[in-house]
């Protein structure tokens, strides 16, 4: 729903910007989905009168007008022609003399356009007449805005247009049908700023005159609650004065004519639905009638009606009609019949207000596949409260705007109770389903700024209140002589009891109430209960976990052992002792400092299960290793293990081989990649491993990881003979504080698939030995690191064929365009010159 | 014209029979429907014929076409079905075991350590990392122990050169935490702990030990019993019952030994009981004012509760491991029961 600053300020002071009006719709509930801003006009553009229009020769379209500027000053009064009048070509249809127009001089900076004095088909024009479009209150730009008569030349358009102005779109849900007009927003405004209500004042018509009246019936009451029509004699249909065509403008509805805007406009202001039939197309029940009759029923099975909309619908049983004593003349709260729309030859009208049953016009509407503004507000719910009212806000302006000659008494046909709803609410309740507390003052204040009339407080009952006398009002002396403390006895429950307005159909609850005060009193003051306090450090824990759990993937068996250890098992292993920590009374000297190093004990399990006949082993653990730092202590989260033996299961269809340097490199390596890091690779040099038999893996000159084979003298020291088994034994050690810290802020980006396919090329050449891969593939990627998406080697040997010096390396090159598809000729080219490169830089030799 | 057709068919199906691969199908097609087959031809000879003839030989040229192409794709069908069925070995022997995937395990204890991470994330715990290597003050003092207390000994409770000892329960953590945090504070914080105890099928001098504190405004007695029961419904499924017993620990106030209904006879009693229907599962309390004072929380505006369980304990419960010294031996065939439990 749109609406306008500049209407809405009628009912309600509004000193806040914009944006802050913007904030405080939404946070109390409804939600602003956009907002236009109109500016104001700037000066140079002015009502203009068009004195006279004529056909351009030569033009199937254009005209040439000369207009009167009244007594605006022009800066330029030289383009002023003899009769002081202004020349002006203009494209709009129905563009005619005697016209009120908005003129835009030379000089005007529209935004999108700027008016320069120029010539069309070699005539001067010094400006443009402007559409709606141009003023920026609607889209519309098919024709001139034509202004009424009395309006003088020379002026600012922008009083008659109430600009500058800002139009929100707002966003009702379905639950507030009531605030779906200017006024329902207003007063919902209202109560969320404290700020009065001023509604309009409405100069009630009444009417004895028995000339003229209907014959009104309601067939179906539980369809229709209440019906209120009006009959009106000698009106004239003629278009609508300015203030009321702008209002329906920047709303987004086109003024019709001054009924039916006036209908409209009584809709958008109230959210009533209201509809205008002419009189003398209504038919009469039976011969003899005095009156024409309005029937309020439903339709006849495949009963036809042409609508305003201009198509015939073919009608259920279900659906109500408004018929007069024949025919059925509008779908009920839809929309009216073609037949008796408003025309301008109308003289005699007839005005209806009702209430109609809002699931009765949902299924109609969504049956037959018409939305309109009166079917969306009925499908929300309309009070029948007021329909009287509503029928007496537009005749006023009935009277006031077409001067009937003759207006009938109201005629009411009233199925609708006028039952008051009552309903408690405890504070108790408030507090507990809320989270805070609102005193017994600040919940009557809400509540009766939303038009709830407070009653009494008294002990809780649950539900709608049929008799308020049951209720019992514990201190009622108290309680109206305004005093806020009550002593109460401890099994009543206090509560508040209120009166709800007639136009609040969503209020039938207790919990209806907690609803609305939390919303006026603001989403924002509701406490958080408990705030994390952050203790887990997520990413380690989480990294922690993955790297284990890689490695249980990878077929490693995670061991748990004491964290006390033989300091001859450290010494065995030649490494460092003076960080460890000593024991003071230990239970056994082969358990007397903590360990700094997880690997003895490994080396332990390793030699305890090798004795049992399990040859092929993969074994981790995953605990802290405990080092002395000057006066203080460190504990480092670490992961160590050690692989010997085969690298598969054991299997009758394949064939086993024990694992090799590249097995673990995959192993590391592939772990560091799945963490996100980039990492360099170097020989690994540690006391007791062999020499250049693995990696040590850095990121930024920190070591993260590292693995190789353990000298076999050492394994021997813990009982392993791996001479003996023929096995290798590979040490891997992860080193979990620096692999955490790393890795920590890596975050995972989606990369767009490749719109255009790659293209493989193999090339086996004759590397020299003393060219590594790494320099191969340096080198490969470096040659057109555009096209050039990835190599892998495929094949690589070494054999008494083949030249001393000499490995045969083969590799895929993997070439994409990300723009395009490869041709074949730029393939060729890319691996020219890459076999080029290669030779240049690596001497390899093609073979 | 019709025998010369009649002649063709007989031909053209024995061409067909002899077709042994798709290739022999696509030239029999060509020679007996393409466009220069002798059937094609028909079509243009039909002028030959008397107009009262022609309908009925067009006709009949549209059956043979008909029949070929059914005989034709008929032959292409049990070609392929033949092509994929000798393929197929059909001696195989299934019975002979398929090929598994290297795949090891996690250790029981950190199993179960995991579920229990879980379970209390599951119910808006965090986990905190505590040190295992402590002073006295966090490990006695700041709990609230007193100075001439027993577990302080020699005989307890193992210390290190520098004076560090090694922690006897995960309690520290809830002094390293408060002293670190504000409330309110949900934490667990699993690790491992040491006592001097000689290793038997019950004890180890390294064991593991789940801590968990609350502390926030309103917390009671009454949210302990209440995260102890959802745990260890969570843990040993619906049906197991929880209770505490009057206890005593320096550090809280009041304080309590929590059981859970036996997971292994469900209460009737049993070995595992020892006849009493009832498991030990640790230790519990209300967090002592003391140990608040001692980390500047004021306990009159806050209130907690902490516990703490043995996870090698429930270890052993779970799996039915006799004996708790099996788990620090690391055997392989051990290892490898607990492959399924870490997937």
């Amino acid at each position: 729903m749109k609406i306008a600053l500049n209407w809405l300020k009628r009912y309600i002071d509004i000193r806040e910007t914009t944006s802050e009006l913007s904030d405080i719709l939404t946070f109390s509930g409804i939600e602003v989905e956009g907002i236009t801003e109109l500016k104001a006009m700037p000066e140079t553009v002015i009502t203009a009168k068009i004195v006279f229009a004529e056909p351009l020769p030569k033009s199937d379209h254009l005209k040439i007008c000369k207009v009167s500027i009244g007594s605006y000053q022009l800066q330029d009064s030289s383009i002023l022609d003899d009769d002081g009048l202004l020349q002006i070509v203009c494209g709009a249809p129905n563009c005619a003399s005697g016209q009120m127009a908005i003129l835009a001089l030379p000089g005007t900076d529209l935004g999108e356009v700027k008016i320069q004095s120029a010539k069309l088909r070699g005539v001067v024009s010094h400006g443009m007449l402007c559409s709606e479009k141009e003023l920026g209150i609607s889209d519309d730009h098919s024709g001139i805005i034509v202004l009424p008569e009395d309006v003088c030349p020379g002026l600012s358009p922008n009083s008659l247009y109430e600009l500058p102005d800002t139009i929100f779109e707002l966003e009702i849900t379905p639950n507030r049908g009531d605030l779906l007009g200017y006024i329902g927003i207003a007063r919902d405004l209202s109560a969320s700023l404290d700020r009065e209500l001023r509604l309009p004042i409405v100069n009630s018509v009444p009417s004895e005159s028995d000339q003229i009246g209907i014959k009104l019936k309601i067939d179906n009451p539980e369809l229709c609650y209440r019906y209120t029509a009006r009959v009106f004699d000698g009106i004239e249909v003629k278009p609508s004065p300015l203030w009321l065509k702008v209002l329906l403008t920047k709303a987004g509805l086109r003024p019709i004519n001054n009924i039916v805007d006036i209908t409209n406009y009584v809709m958008l202001c109230t959210g009533h639905p209201l509809h205008a039939f002419d009189y003398e197309l209504l038919d009469r029940e039976h011969e003899g009638d005095k009156w024409p009759s309005i029937i309020v029923r439903t339709a006849e099975q495949n009963e036809k009606i042409k609508a305003l909309d201009g198509k015939e619908y073919s009608l259920r049983e279900i659906d109500l009609v408004i018929a007069d004593g024949k025919k059925a003349s509008a779908i009920a709260g839809v929309m009216g019949g073609e037949l008796s729309g408003i025309s301008a030859d109308t003289k005699k009208i007839v005005l209806e207000s009702a209430a109609f049953n809002q699931t009765a016009v949902r299924k109609t509407s969504y049956f037959h596949k018409i939305s309109t503004d009166s079917s969306y507000r009925f499908e929300r719910g309309v009070s029948p409260q007021v329909t009287d009212e509503v029928s007496e806000l537009a005749t006023s302006l009935i009277v006031e705007l077409s001067s009937p000659s003759e207006v009938s008494p109201v005629i009411d046909c009233n199925y609708w109770m006028n039952k008051p709803m009552v309903l408690g609410i405890r504070p108790c309740r408030f507090e507990e389903i809320i989270g805070y507390k609102l005193s017994d003052e600040e919940i009557r204040t809400y509540l009766e700024r939303l038009g709830l009339k407070f009653i009494q407080y008294g002990t809780w009952i649950e539900g709608q209140i049929e008799d308020i006398s049951k209720v019992h009002c514990h201190h009622l002396e108290e309680a109206k002589a305004g005093k806020k403390e009550f002593t109460e006895a401890p099994d009543c429950i206090h509560s508040h009891y209120y009166k709800i307005p007639y136009r609040r159909l969503d209020l039938t609850r207790e919990i209806d109430l907690i609803e609305e005060l939390a919303r006026l009193a603001g989403y924002d003051r509701v406490p958080h209960k408990t705030a994390i306090s952050a203790v887990m450090d997520q990413h380690a824990y989480i990294t922690t976990n993955k790297v284990e759990d890689y490695l249980v993937s990878r077929g490693f068996f995670e061991t748990l052992s004491f964290s006390f250890t033989d300091p001859a098992g450290i010494s065995k292993l030649e490494i460092d002792t003076t960080d460890v920590l000593n024991l003071i009374n230990p239970q056994s000297s082969n358990q007397s400092v903590m360990r700094n190093t997880l690997l003895p004990s490994l080396l332990d399990n390793a030699a305890y299960n090798i004795n049992r006949g399990e040859k092929h082993l993969k074994l981790f653990e995953s605990a802290k290793t405990y080092h002395k730092a000057g006066a203080g202590i460190r504990e480092i989260p670490s992961i160590c293990a050690i692989v010997t033996g085969n690298h598969k299961e054991e299997h009758w269809s394949v064939k086993n081989e024990p694992v090799s340097f590249y097995h673990i490199k995959g192993i590391v390596s592939q772990l560091c990649e799945l963490l996100g890091i980039n990492i360099e690779q170097s020989a690994v040099s540690k006391d007791y491993l062999i020499n250049s038999t693995g990696l040590s893996y850095k990121h930024n000159d920190i070591e993260l990881a590292y693995f190789g084979k353990l000298r076999p003298d050492i394994a021997e020291r813990f009982s392993i003979d791996t001479l003996t088994l023929k096995q290798d034994l590979w040490v891997i050690e992860l080193k979990m504080s620096e692999l955490i810290e790393v890795s920590r802020n890596r975050a995972l980006t989606y990369t767009d698939l490749p719109r255009y396919p790659s293209v493989t090329r193999n090339l086996s050449f004759l590397l020299p030995l003393q060219h590594s891969y790494a320099d191969l593939s340096k080198e490969t990627l470096a040659c057109d690191p555009e096209l050039i998406e990835e190599l892998s080697v495929f094949d690589e040997y070494r054999s008494k064929q083949i030249p001393s010096g000499y490995r045969s390396v083969s590799i895929h090159l993997f070439l994409r365009d990300k723009q395009k598809t490869l041709t074949e000729e730029r393939i060729e080219q890319v691996v020219e010159s890459v076999v080029k490169k290669l030779q240049e830089k690596l001497q390899i030799i093609m073979r | 014209m019709q025998s010369e057709l009649k002649q063709m068919l007989s031909e053209a199906a024995g061409a067909i029979a002899n077709c042994r691969t798709a290739n022999d199908i696509l030239n029999t097609r060509a020679q007996y429907l393409g466009k220069k087959s002798f059937l094609n031809s028909l079509y243009g000879r039909l002028k030959e014929l008397s107009s009262e003839e022609r309908p009925a030989f067009g006709a009949l040229i549209n059956e043979a076409r008909t029949e070929l192409e059914t005989k034709l794709s008929a032959k292409e069908q049990e070609l392929k079905a033949s092509a994929w069925e000798a393929k197929q070995n059909t001696d195989m022997d299934l019975s002979l075991p398929g090929l598994y995937a290297s795949r090891g395990s996690l250790h029981p204890i950190k199993v179960i350590r995991r579920e229990i991470d879980r379970i209390f994330i599951s119910m808006g715990f965090e986990i905190a990392e505590g040190f295992e290597i402590e002073d006295e003050f966090h490990n006695f003092d700041a709990l609230n122990t007193p100075q001439d207390h027993p577990s302080r000994n020699l005989a307890d409770t193992f210390y290190l050169e520098n004076g560090m000892l090694l922690r006897t329960q995960t309690s520290t953590v809830q002094i390293r935490v408060m002293e670190s945090h504000k409330p309110p504070i949900r934490i667990i914080s699993p690790g491992r702990c040491y006592r001097n105890d000689k290793p038997d099928p019950s004890h180890s001098p390294v064991f593991h030990q789940v801590e968990a504190l609350v502390v926030d405004k309103g917390i009671s007695m009454s949210d302990l019993t209440d995260t102890l029961q959802n745990f260890a419904t969570l843990m040993f499924g619906k049906g197991v019952k929880t209770r505490i017993r009057p206890h005593f620990f320096p550090f809280t106030e009041p304080s309590a030994e929590m059981d859970i209904s036996c997971v292994v006879c469900k209460g009737a009693g049993c070995r595992m009981c020892k006849h009493s229907g009832w498991l030990e599962m640790g230790g519990a309390g209300m967090v002592d004012p003391n140990v608040f004072k001692a980390v500047g929380i004021d306990p009159e505006i806050y209130s907690g509760f902490a516990f703490g369980l043995g996870i090698d304990r429930i270890t052993l419960l779970k799996y039915g491991i006799p004996d708790m010294r099996i788990l620090f031996e690391n055997d392989l065939r051990m290892l490898k029961q607990f492959r399924g439990e870490s997937l």
